[in-house]
């Protein structure tokens, strides 16, 4: 039959599709508990997953993983992420997730119930010189889940040379509310808002913050959204909003505070250390000031940004992971990418250093005593990212029905 | 079968008594001009993004920002390019685009024509079923596969791999349909003179109906590659890997900022319009092709 | 295929008969790549995904396993009446992508009938340049397109400039999460909603907010959606208008009727099937929309772009509710199936346009196949 020859081939098709069906991975995960402190190890090469601000800390982590590869002689690959929670889900969801991988606070109660994350923050050796507001970051059902990498505060961000123009003095460095007022008016012009920053909590938080408010406890079991601080806070915004001295940076045609900033369409803005790296590159011929961002009527107030490393509870390779970012969270090698890309490291006996390499940047190192941390309740990104969506229209909303909205939600999600 | 017949030569449909009595081609009345006017001004606004994307691809970020209309850069510069060619993952980007889209096209030219064949032909039991099974397949909207297609290939070990960014597009019915109708279209005489000779079913698709199916089978080179080259979502849920990334996942990765700060328009406007240019030429090829029966090839 | 063709060649002595009798085989073996393709990558994770919204799979290894179980109705119910933030965001995102169906549909096809009515005509000078002008936006990717909108329409973009050139202040076209609706309302000054419309909400969002209108974000990705859209479906009008009889024209002329007479009572009944098709694409794309939403917007601002599509994806990929994704998708394709299905019927060919069809002795071409 002249038939046979095809239907072989056919059958060859088959079996290659019977073949790739059973060659994967997925039929037989046994979703093993990771609560002990037994790490697993094996000769397994590792992966590193890692989402890049730019070139620099690109290079500044290929070259950290490539010196400790030599060091220990255990390969590893170092990979940047084009979206990092959408490739971490996949990967979990593959079962063969990357060893190590950038982790935000607010990812890892979610990652942490489905049990994919192995704990081993109690198993470092330079455990306690970690900062306490960043290890409780990181911390879930008392559980210290992973190092964190390192960390970033807000600070206020001033053109020192339109600061001139407007005949403002050092004197003028605004410390109150009243006072950036008074600066913000001086330095508004027909094309340039006083103060510019993003449309996020993570930027009007800070003045939340400063009168006095934050969106959960301090111990993160009560929501309390909606309070008069938080309405004071989102008020004097709203007011600065409609009055033309302060302006969004997506307003201004802007991605972001640093590039409204930069291209001199604000004379000051709300950035965090990012902010100075970013400036070099694109905006060289710009001169700055950071300074602490001015008292509110409860007081100092900022936020406080981090990540950790988080390694995945189905690596092969526990061991030599943890070894890998005992590593990367050393003083020498934090200092070294603070450097290259501006974070601040997270621990303590850096600090000093730090502050001698950058003693223009204090104010940002200043800051981690007085910063308020993302609330890392499973579900309060969307939260948050909710609150974002509304922020952007506060110039003409109410604040008080805001706030009503956003305590809602996380109540359903807190405690 | 509309893929032959539509050519542009019956259209006297529209003409008006005025119009019948003089030369075609020749611009009189005031209709006329209000009638060249409308098209000449819509023509405009249908090619002047283009030919502003060109231009401002040239130009330095700060000129894209502060004068966006003009289609002459002040300063021209291939900043944009050299960053794309010489500083980024881009070149990866357009050869993993162009390894997929070639293979899919193959695929499906032969699958489609394959099944087209046999669906317009070969009579076999079950044919009804296989035939409206794929008329319902048709209806599933691919977006609401995007979570699907990852578990399934997940499941099947062939995530990240280029066997399942490629596999899961090989087959589209649209095509088999497009084949099934242009194969029934051919009278069956051409076909009884070689099975006379004996030639078997395989026989006679290859080397007697294939040959003649040309212009349908452009159809489907036309649609496979504008469909695999353009194609997103399923990338996105078919692989992770930098070394897999296809352009559209890293233009849209670049366009919405997560590899990068700042808006760097020129940047992103070349790297659209390089991934314009294999569609367009292809475009420009079949241009004849596709103005003249794209509209029976959709139909099916 | 050398191998079989070979083989095919040394047994090319048979009898007709027996090759007619192999066609039972060879129909199956010819269809199978496409059987196994389609039932693979098609009909399975359809199966898979229908599990996953049943289950409470949180993301981590296979679905199969044991530890993930069956929780009924529960994700559904979650997301159509839950109370909290998914349901408000699958409101949110019906009423978006609603707002983008209503204005896409009807605007790409009338320009696309304009369009090919205009390209149609025999004595047209140019016309091979018309027709590729409108349809060269057609065969670029979204991704490409939105990268070139996101340019056009930001606030220092062509656009905004070409506005203030004729005095115009353009918004900040992808930042600006205003609906339109509201806009026009608070330009009259009407600034809030009357208690009725803001008290009482659907799906977690008030009617006040229903009838927003799309924000003006989402009026850029619109008028994106008509710009890329026209030139296929202008193609598929006009192979329609090629394929009609000119006598029926021609009768209705004798009788004396205008120009527009004839489009309305004579062309535009005879394009019905192209019409249906035109209308149903449009449909069933409108509601798909997904890649430019990823490349460009991300559901911002004020997640007024947030489409269903985006939201399965985000709920799955991004917060880790597979379950609440996958019921997504597939309320989504109810959606499109039942907005198909009453299309459908609000279209189907009724006693009366019959009638006026034969009343201009229509010769009895259902032209050229256009459904």
């Amino acid at each position: 039959m002249n038939f046979r020859a095809l239907i072989a081939g056919g059958t060859a098709a088959s079996t290659f599709f019977a073949l790739s069906g059973c060659g994967g991975s997925g039929f037989d995960d046994s979703a093993q508990d990771s609560t002990d402190d037994e790490l697993t190890s094996s000769n397994s090469a590792l992966t590193v997953l890692y989402g890049a601000s730019g070139d620099a800390e690109k290079d500044a982590v290929e070259d950290a993983v490539a010196a400790w590869s030599k060091e220990s002689g255990i390969d590893v690959t170092a990979l940047a992420a084009t979206n990092l929670t959408q490739e971490l889900s996949q990967g979990f969801a593959s079962g063969s997730p990357a060893d190590l991988f950038y982790l935000a606070p607010e990812q890892i109660a979610g990652y942490a119930d489905n049990g994919s994350l192995k704990p081993y923050g109690d198993l470092l050796s330079n455990r306690d010189d970690f900062y306490p507001s960043l290890v409780e970051n990181f911390t879930v059902d008392g559980e210290f889940y992973c190092a964190p990498k390192d960390f970033s505060t807000l600070a206020l961000v001033i053109n020192t040379d339109l600061w001139d123009k407007a005949g403002l003095t050092d004197a003028d460095i605004p410390t109150t509310w009243d006072e950036l007022d008074a600066a913000a008016n001086a330095l508004t012009t027909g094309q340039r808002a006083g103060l510019t920053f993003s449309p996020e909590y993570q930027r009007v938080g800070v003045f939340m913050a400063q009168a006095g408010g934050s969106l959960v406890t301090d111990d993160g079991a009560q929501a309390v959204a909606e309070s008069s601080e938080n309405i004071e806070g989102l008020e004097f915004v709203r007011s600065h909003l409609k009055g033309g001295t302060f302006a969004y940076a997506t307003d201004l045609g802007a991605g972001w505070g640093g590039e409204a900033f930069g291209k001199g369409q604000a004379a000051m803005t709300i950035e965090g250390n990012w902010i100075t790296g970013a400036l070099e590159a694109d905006f060289p011929d710009v001169n700055y000031q950071v300074v602490p961002l001015p008292t509110g009527p409860a007081g100092q107030g900022t936020l406080q940004f981090t990540n950790c490393w988080g390694m995945a509870a189905d690596s092969p390779n526990q061991e030599a992971t943890l070894e890998l970012v005992e590593f990367l969270t050393s003083a020498e090698q934090q200092l070294e990418f603070s450097a290259a890309f501006g974070p601040m490291p997270s621990v303590e006996s850096a600090g000093d250093q730090w502050r001698s390499d950058n003693p223009d940047l204090t104010a940002f190192l200043d800051g981690a005593d007085y910063a308020t941390g993302m609330p890392t309740d499973v579900g309060a990104d969307e939260v948050i990212s909710d609150f974002n969506a509304q922020l952007e229209s506060l110039k003409s909303s109410d604040p008080e029905k805001m706030l009503t909205t956003v305590q809602n939600n996380l109540e359903a999600v807190v405690g | 079968m509309t893929t032959t017949t539509l050519t542009p030569k019956s259209s006297s449909a529209t003409t008006t008594p005025k119009q019948r009595a003089r030369r075609p081609g020749s611009i009189r009345s005031i209709g006329d001009i209000g009638l060249y006017t409308v098209l000449v001004v819509l023509a405009l606004i249908y090619i002047l993004p283009f030919l502003v994307q060109i231009a401002t691809s040239f130009k330095t970020e700060a000129e894209a920002a502060s004068n966006a209309v003009s289609l002459v850069p002040q300063t021209f510069t291939f900043a944009a390019y050299e960053m794309l060619f010489a500083h980024s993952d881009f070149p990866v980007w357009f050869a993993n685009s162009a390894f997929v889209t070639v293979a899919v096209t193959i695929g499906r030219v032969f699958f489609a024509s394959l099944a087209g064949y046999a669906l317009a032909r070969l009579r076999f039991p079950g044919r009804g079923l296989v035939f409206g099974t794929l008329v319902a397949v048709m209806a599933v909207p691919q977006v609401v596969l995007l979570i699907p297609k990852f578990l399934v290939l997940n499941q099947l070990g062939l995530y990240d791999s280029y066997a399942g960014m490629i596999l899961p597009l090989l087959v589209d019915a649209a095509g088999v349909f497009i084949m099934k109708n242009f194969f029934e279209s051919i009278p069956r005489s051409v076909e009884e003179q070689a099975r006379i000779d004996g030639a078997g079913a395989f026989r006679i698709y290859w080397s007697v109906v294939l040959p003649m199916a040309r212009p349908a089978l452009i159809t489907i080179v036309i649609l496979s590659f504008q469909g695999s080259w353009n194609e997103l979502s399923h990338f996105i849920v078919s692989a992770q890997s930098p070394e897999l990334t296809t352009l559209t996942k890293g233009v849209a990765a670049l366009a919405s900022g997560q590899l990068s700060q700042g808006t760097q328009y020129p940047l992103k406007l070349a790297a659209a319009a390089i991934m314009t240019i294999p569609v367009a030429v292809l475009f420009f090829i079949f241009q004849r092709h596709i103005t003249n029966t794209t509209g029976g090839a959709v139909k099916g | 295929m050398g191998v079989a063709a070979r083989a095919s060649s040394r047994v090319g002595s048979r009898r007709t008969s027996v090759a007619r009798r192999g066609e039972g085989s060879a129909g199956w073996l010819f269809t199978l790549p496409v059987i196994v393709i389609l039932g693979l990558f098609l009909f399975v994770p359809v199966l898979m995904a229908l599990w996953v919204s049943f289950s409470d799979w949180t993301g981590r290894g296979s679905p199969f396993s044991a530890g993930t179980g069956f929780v009924g109705f529960d994700n559904y119910a979650e997301i159509t009446s839950g109370g909290g933030l998914p349901e408000r965001n699958f409101g949110i995102a019906l009423r978006n992508n609603a707002w983008y169906a209503v204005l896409v549909i009807p605007l790409q096809t009338a320009l696309s009938l304009f369009l090919a009515l205009l390209v149609n005509r025999a004595a047209l000078r140019g016309r091979t340049f018309f027709r590729i002008s409108f349809y060269f936006p057609s065969v670029t990717s979204s991704v490409a397109i939105t990268v070139l909108w996101l340019f056009l329409f930001s606030s220092t973009g062509v656009v905004n400039q070409v506005l203030s050139w004729v005095g115009m202040n353009g918004p900040n076209w992808f930042n600006d999460p205003r609906g339109i609706v509201h806009v026009a309302l608070s330009a009259v000054g009407v600034e809030a909603g009357p208690a009725v419309l803001t008290d009482a909400d659907i799906l977690g969002v008030s009617w006040w907010d229903w009838l927003s209108g799309p924000s003006i974000a989402m009026a850029a990705l619109i008028l994106m959606a008509v710009f890329t859209t026209s030139g296929t479906f202008m193609l598929l009008f006009l192979a329609a208008l090629q394929s009609l009889s000119p006598d029926v024209d021609e009768a209705g002329r004798v009788d004396g009727a205008s120009t527009w007479q004839r489009f309305w009572r004579i062309t535009l009944p005879q394009l019905r099937p192209a019409l249906f098709t035109v209308l149903t694409l449009g449909l069933i794309g409108c509601w798909q929309v997904f890649d430019q939403i990823y490349t460009g917007t991300q559901g911002g601002p004020g997640k007024t772009t947030l489409t269903p599509a985006y939201l399965s994806y985000e709920s799955a990929f991004t917060d880790q509710r597979w379950g609440q994704g996958a019921a997504i998708s597939f309320i989504l394709f109810l959606i499109i199936v039942a907005f198909t299905v009453v299309q459908r019927w609000a279209l189907r060919e009724r006693g009366v346009a019959k009638r006026r069809m034969r009343q201009y002795r229509m010769t009895a071409r259902e032209n050229g196949g256009a459904s």
